[in-house]
């Protein structure tokens, strides 16, 4: 069901799933390129928790989806704000962020987080950095310490970002926060985490993929770790 | 981080690396040897492509390669890749 929510910019998009009680989780994309990869595979993952009795919120995040707000203008704290809005829109919700998912549920009111393959913000932009340059090179003059660097936003893998969101980018991090926290990580990934689990790091396929039977896993363990928190 | 033990496992996991990215089935993967070309022979590996399986490859051997690193030559051929993945992380 689609349903919409507001925040200090004006209203957004949200996908609702699942049952109309019991616990909710608010789910968070990594931003551009990779939401593209992963939003079939988060979507399939919301449909597996409805089954097993967990509700699920996706809201559009300014600049994404089909938000009016475009994306050049945006800022790190209006992604925060926003998904903090949204998730106030259900009691006690749950967080699950894929990948620099995890940079934007730091604002919101939760009971917990839980976190696939979470991503530094560094390490995402030195990813879109390194990706624009060995396609078209990269433009002089980004200086991603100099916060006086207003020059026209960069074109990133299909994106236009400002100077701006990539600084906000650059020296984000995801919050610990006072709720309980759950790190999922693929086997292979050295990073540390509460749960490996074997399956394709789909935000990395050049082609869309999707894995139903990751889906699956992933929905149960969040379903037993919500339980084990409290519901 | 995981310090891969020899040359092997570095090519085992450049195989991997190239499998995830690019999507290749296992029996195409297990046929890459040395001279199996890469960049220019697989449509899927456009600089996109590159840009992830050079980030993956970083993650997952603890290596840190640098933009100026990266060339036509380091990506010519499978045994080419796992040579410079090896360079890095095995010493």
């Amino acid at each position: 069901m689609i349903d919409r929510y507001d925040w200090a910019g004006g209203p957004e998009a949200m996908l609702r799933f699942g049952p109309a009680r019991g616990p909710v989780v608010i789910a968070a994309l990594p931003p551009f390129e990779e939401a593209n990869r992963t939003r079939t595979f988060l979507v399939t993952l919301l449909r597996a928790l409805a089954v097993l009795g967990v509700a699920g919120l996706l809201p559009d995040l300014p600049g994404t989806g089909e938000s009016l707000v475009p994306g050049e203008e945006v800022r790190l704290r209006d992604w925060r704000g926003a998904f903090a809005a949204a998730a106030r829109k259900a009691e006690r919700p749950y967080s699950i962020a894929i990948r620099a998912g995890a940079l934007i549920d730091t604002d919101a009111e939760l009971a917990g987080r839980w976190h696939f393959a979470p991503q530094t913000g560094s390490a995402l932009v030195r990813e879109l950095l390194r990706t624009r340059s060995l396609v078209d090179g990269l433009p002089e003059g980004v200086d991603l310490d100099d916060p006086h660097d207003n020059g026209r936003p960069l074109s990133l893998a299909g994106n236009m970002i400002s100077r701006a969101l990539l600084r906000d980018l650059h020296q984000a991090e995801p919050a610990p926060g006072a709720a309980p926290l759950r790190r999922v990580a693929l086997a292979g990934d050295p990073a540390e985490a509460e749960l490996r689990v074997e399956g394709t790091p789909l935000w990395r396929r050049s082609e869309p993929a999707n894995d139903s039977v990751l889906a699956q896993t992933l929905a149960r363990d969040i379903r037993d770790w919500i339980e084990s928190c409290g519901g | 981080m995981l310090r891969p033990e020899g040359f092997e496992q570095v090519e085992d996991t450049v195989r991997a690396v190239l499998g995830d990215v690019l999507g290749l089935d296992g029996g195409r993967l297990a046929s890459f040897d040395a001279t199996t070309p890469l960049f220019g022979a697989l449509p899927e590996l456009d600089s996109m492509a590159v840009a992830g399986v050079l980030t993956e490859l970083e993650d997952r051997l603890g290596i840190l390669i640098e933009d100026d690193e990266i060339d036509g030559e380091m990506l010519e051929t499978f045994g080419a890749l796992s040579r410079f993945a090896a360079a890095k992380a095995l010493t």
